[in-house]
Parts: C-alpha cells; structure tokens; sequence
C-alpha cells in the first residue's frame, strides 16, 4: 500500500510583485510546489532566483501579489501569526543584538514566543548546548564570529521548538568546519522528525544532505521532486553513461555493442568501455559478452550527480530536450 | 500573545544603558551650568554697569535661560532617540530576526513609542532638575511653590515638544532605507524649524509690510537722529508693526519650536523683552492651550504615519 504524502508546505500559483518607480519586478512567478513532513528540502537556484521571497511570503512577512499557500495547514496571509509561531524561521542577513549576550538575546526572543519564565532557562540552555553554545551563553554577541551568530540565529529558529524549519542561506560565511557541524546538526534535528527547508545558492554545500529538491530561476520552479526521482529522470533523458571493466578484445565487444539499439556511442579505454545509451542495457552487454567469451570484471552506471540536476535544470536544458 | 511590555521593556533598557543617551543627558547638564554661569555672570555685570535692576524671583532670573536651553536639548534627544529606531533595526537585520516572530508590527512599534516616551521623559527631567538645581546654585536664589509648580509644567510640556521631534525622527527612520539618511533628514529639519524659518519669516513680513515714516536725518557731522513721527505717523507704525508681528507668526507656527516657546512663555510667565508673572498658573494654561494642541497633534500624527508605514513596509 503506497502512503499518502503529507505535505507541511503547499502553495497554488503564488505569486509575488514587486512594483518600485513605475517598474515591476516579479519575484515569483505562479509558484505550485510541496514539501513533505519530515524531509530536508533544499529550495536551490542561483541569487534572485526568489527563494527568499517564497520563504518571506511563507512566514507572512511579505504578501503575496496573487495565489495561495499554506503551511502546516495555516494560511499564509490569514493566519501568518500562527506559523511564526511554529515554524523556526532563520532568515536572511538576520541580526542580534549585538551588546546583549547570547543568552539575552534568546530570553528576548523567547519572551516573544510568549515561552513561559519557568521553561525559558531549561530551554535556552538546553538549545545553546545542541547548537554548541553554551560555554559562551555570557559573551556579547558582538564578540561572536560568523560561524556562532550562524548557529545563534538556529536556536533563535529553535526556540520555539518547530516543527518545520525554514532556513535561508544557512551555510553563507561559514568555513569547513561550521559547515560540516551544521550539517551534523540538520541531520540530528531531521532525525528528530522536523521538516527542514534549507534555501541556498551554494549547492555543493547542503545538496548532499536533502531527500527533495526544487530548484527555482527566475521566480519559478524549473524541477521538483526526490532526488532519487530526479535522478532517474535525468538519466531517461539525458542517457545512461555505463562503465564496463574487462579482461579480453575490448575492441571486439566494442564492435558489436556499437550497431545495438539505442546505443549512440562507444569509447574505449585501457582495460575499459564507456557505452552511452539511451536505456539501461547493463543485461544485454553481459549477455553479449558472455557469447563473445569477453570476461567483465565489474559494469556499473554512473548515476548524474545533484551538479548534474541542477546545471541541466537551471540552464533550462531539460525542456529543451 | 506577546506583549508590547516585552518590547518597551527591552527597548526602554536598551536607550537608558546606551553611551548616546548617558552622554546626551551629561554633556547637556555640563554646557548649561557653563552657559547659565557665563550669561548670569554678564548680564549681572551689565546691569550694574548701566544701573538697571535685576529681575526679581526665580523665575524672573532664570526662566528665558532653562527654557531656551530647553528649546535645544528636547528636540536634539527626540531625533537622538528616533532617528534610528527602525532603520537602525533594519540595518543591523534585528527587524528581520524579530518580525520572524509571533508578533504582530504594531506591538513592536507601539512599544518602541512607549519605550522612548519613557526615556525622553527620564532625560528632559534629569535635564530640567539639572537646570532648576543649578540655577538655584548659580543664583542663590530659591523657587517659590509656585515657581515649582510652573517647572512641572514646563517639564511636562517639554516631554511632550520632545516626543513631537522623536515623532518625525521615527517617520523619518521608518521611511528611510539607512539612519544616516533619517539622521541628516532629522537633523536638517529641526536646523530649518530653528533658525532658518524664523529668518525667512522676518524677511517676508519685511517685504509685505515694511514700516514707513520713520525718517532718519542725517546731520553735519556725521550725528544720526530719528525724526519724531506724528501721532498719526505713530499709529501707522504701530500697525505696520502689529502686521509684521502677525505674518512673522502665521510663518513661524508652522514649527513645533515657536508653539513650544508660546507655551512655555505662558507657563513660565514670561513673554518676549520681559516678565510677565501676572498670568496665573490657570490661565497660562487656557492662553497656551492651542499651542498644547499642535504639538499634541504632531506627535499623534507623525506616529501614526510611521505606525501605518511600518505596518505597509515589505520584508526583504
């Protein structure tokens, strides 16, 4: 039996206009898109794209021009108060107040919660230790790195303790080793059963970490989907790319795997064939080769990369194909 | 629901701790005591010098220079106050931090106003009993009970000609993209409200209504007298002067400032070249009470505006 998706994000042709002297600049453009509960969804695509608008326009803090959208069941216009207040929210270019401590700065935010005083301290503390923080709870903020005001702004987003959480370029600034702890930390808070939207330019750097992805340009979602799915897509339409590994004639089995259906092209290496096909013919070469008397040590597909997804999709190359 | 005490309490702690409000309050307090004793000092010596008496009572003594010095430091402190209030918020990105937040725009900037009504209330005070406490230093002279009661009204009014600045600082600061554009904007405003509409007034009612009849004769010798005008003459001057006076006002009442001189000269009991104690307390308040109402009416307006322009503004 196949479970139906629940989905903590759901919009319907959102859209959103910015008009500035006489101009109209739009932001985003007709959007429908999903996230399902409990993923970690990267929202990728270049600067201007509008992901930061979509994410403004989730948490309320920018109306839509025109469409709908909900999230965690609530309207997006009707009922923004709502999911600020259960959706961490990290934004971007966020701020604290720079001369309070860190810990004054989430006692502030979380008297704006309406936490109650009694489970503000247990609370704070408890997210300064999960963000790394808490050794330096009585530093000013000022005196923070990029890195800890990074993670500063995701206990401010967990603070209320979310359900989904949406955050906006969370790896920019960071160096080697505060991307790899975040990274640690949105596994740690995914395998909690939060629904993570990660908003970024920077592919490479939390890419790897989600289970779906939209990738918008230009205001709208080129492709969307589980990576897996996409993956595959890509590979029914851009082809197979097929490693064979072989003790034997490789230009024989070359030969006659040249003339097989679908197959548009053939190299050979040293002890090796690249076959480009238009199917997966991983059988048929191991049948072939088998009556050839060729012996193949290992044969594999060499699946596209999210580098792959994204150049094809943001290039607009797959509706061109 | 998250309160607007939350906010004003944060806020409200966050200007009195700051460097610009304790040295606002400090340097004022320390260029008065300068200033009173200099000018008290000079004019002492003058008025020995020509012979002429001293104005009498506390009030006669110090009054034209606890409000003139009033007249600066209240607006300074509400645009001080006001000028970065929300363009401050905006650059630092704590407005996008705390707008990410369940709370409403109108309970953020409700108690940034509540916040600084406070803090403005704290340092015209602390500037006024500064003033009060040494004028009756430098003077030697102590207030009557009345006296006192017409200083708390003055400190009462003065909160409020501050809080009109702190208005049109916030409008500007709500309006503008950086502080430093509301900061020079502020800035520039209070410069024209304080010295160049004043000058521009003179020049008008100059233009519209010079005065004639007044001959001056030059004498052999290089001795200038005046002619002595007829009583006709006289009566003409006296409404040309009446006309100057009213279109230099109709000109100058389009600043907070000269609504708050008008107050202040109605309730400290003094009005321009000399003391004039002979309105009560009572009725300096029905005299002064249209000039209470434009400055009331500027605060209320240029908060609302900045109110309905923050509840408008986009994210981004």
């Amino acid at each position: 039996m196949t479970s139906i998706p629940e989905y903590v994000i759901e919009t319907y042709g959102l859209t959103k206009v910015y008009r500035s002297g006489g101009g109209a600049v739009v932001a985003v453009d007709k959007l429908d898109f999903t996230v399902e509960k409990s993923s970690i969804f990267g929202l990728l695509g270049p600067n201007g794209a509008g992901k930061t608008t979509l994410l403004m326009m989730l948490t309320g803090l920018t109306l839509p021009t025109n469409g709908s959208g909900r999230v965690l069941g609530y309207d997006i216009v009707r009922e923004s108060r709502e999911i600020r207040r259960r959706v961490g929210f990290l934004p971007e270019g966020f701020g604290f107040y720079e001369h309070l401590t860190a810990e004054q700065n989430l006692e502030y935010i979380a008297a704006l919660n309406d936490i109650p005083k009694p489970e503000r301290r247990k609370r704070i503390e408890d997210i300064l230790s999960l963000v790394g923080l808490y050794e330096v709870k009585n530093r000013r903020v000022s005196s923070f790195s990029r890195g800890m005001k990074q993670r500063l702004g995701i206990a401010q987003a967990l603070i209320k303790d979310p359900e989904l959480l949406l955050l906006d370029e969370p790896t920019a600034g960071l160096d080697p080793e505060g991307s790899r702890a975040f990274k640690d930390l949105v596994l740690k808070l995914n395998s909690e059963g939060r629904t993570i939207v990660l908003s970024t330019h920077l592919l490479f750097e939390v890419g790897p970490l989600c289970s779906s992805i939209a990738i918008m340009n230009r205001g709208r979602i080129v492709v969307q989907g589980r990576v897996k799915d996409l993956i595959s897509k890509l590979m029914s339409e851009v082809g197979y790319k097929i490693y064979v590994e072989v003790r034997g004639d490789l230009g024989k089995l070359a030969s006659a795997l040249t003339g097989m259906e679908g197959v548009r092209g053939v190299r050979i290496g040293v002890d090796s064939l690249y076959v480009d096909s238009t199917r997966d013919i991983r059988v048929d070469i191991v049948k072939i080769a088998s009556d050839m008397k060729v012996e193949i040590s290992s044969i594999r597909v060499e699946e596209p990369s999210l580098e792959d997804l994204f150049i094809r999709y943001y290039r607009g190359e797959a509706s061109n194909a | 629901m998250p309160s607007v005490y939350t906010v004003a309490s944060r806020e409200f702690s966050d200007i009195i701790h700051s460097k610009r409000f304790i040295i606002l309050v400090a340097v004022f307090s320390i260029v008065f005591m300068v200033g009173m004793a200099s000018i008290y000092l000079t004019v002492l010596s003058m008025a020995q010098g020509l012979g002429i008496a001293m104005p009498t009572g506390f009030l006669g003594r110090a009054a034209s220079i606890i409000a003139s010095s009033m007249s600066y430091f209240a607006p300074i402190v509400g645009i001080a106050l006001g000028c970065d209030a929300i363009s401050g918020e905006r650059e630092k990105g704590t407005l996008k931090t705390i707008l990410a937040q369940p709370i409403y725009r109108d309970t953020f900037i409700t108690g940034k106003f509540i916040a600084a009504i406070l803090a403005v209330s704290i340092a015209v005070s602390i500037a006024s009993l500064v003033n009060v406490g040494g004028s009756i230093v430098i003077l030697g002279v102590t207030p009557t009970s009345e006296d006192i009661a017409r200083l708390a009204l003055f400190i009462v009014f003065s909160i409020l000609y501050a809080i009109s600045y702190y208005g049109i600082a916030i409008l500007l600061s709500t309006i503008a993209r950086r502080t430093t554009q509301s900061v020079i904007v502020s800035v520039t405003l209070w410069a024209i409200f304080t010295f160049a509409i004043p000058i521009i007034a003179s020049l008008v009612a100059y233009m519209y209504r010079p005065i004639t009849g007044i001959e001056i004769i030059q004498r052999p010798g290089g001795n200038v007298t005046i002619r002595r005008p007829s009583p006709e003459e006289m009566q003409r001057i006296i409404e040309q002067t009446r006309a100057r006076a009213t279109i230099t006002e109709a000109i100058n009442s389009i600043t907070p400032n000269y609504h708050f001189t008008k107050i202040i000269q109605y309730i400290l009991g003094f009005m321009q070249g000399g003391l004039n104690q002979s309105l009560s307390i009572y009725q300096g308040l029905v005299s002064a009470w249209p000039n209470i109402l434009v400055l009331v009416l500027v605060a209320c307006i240029t908060l609302i505006a900045s109110y309905m322009v923050f509840i408008r503004q986009e994210a981004r």
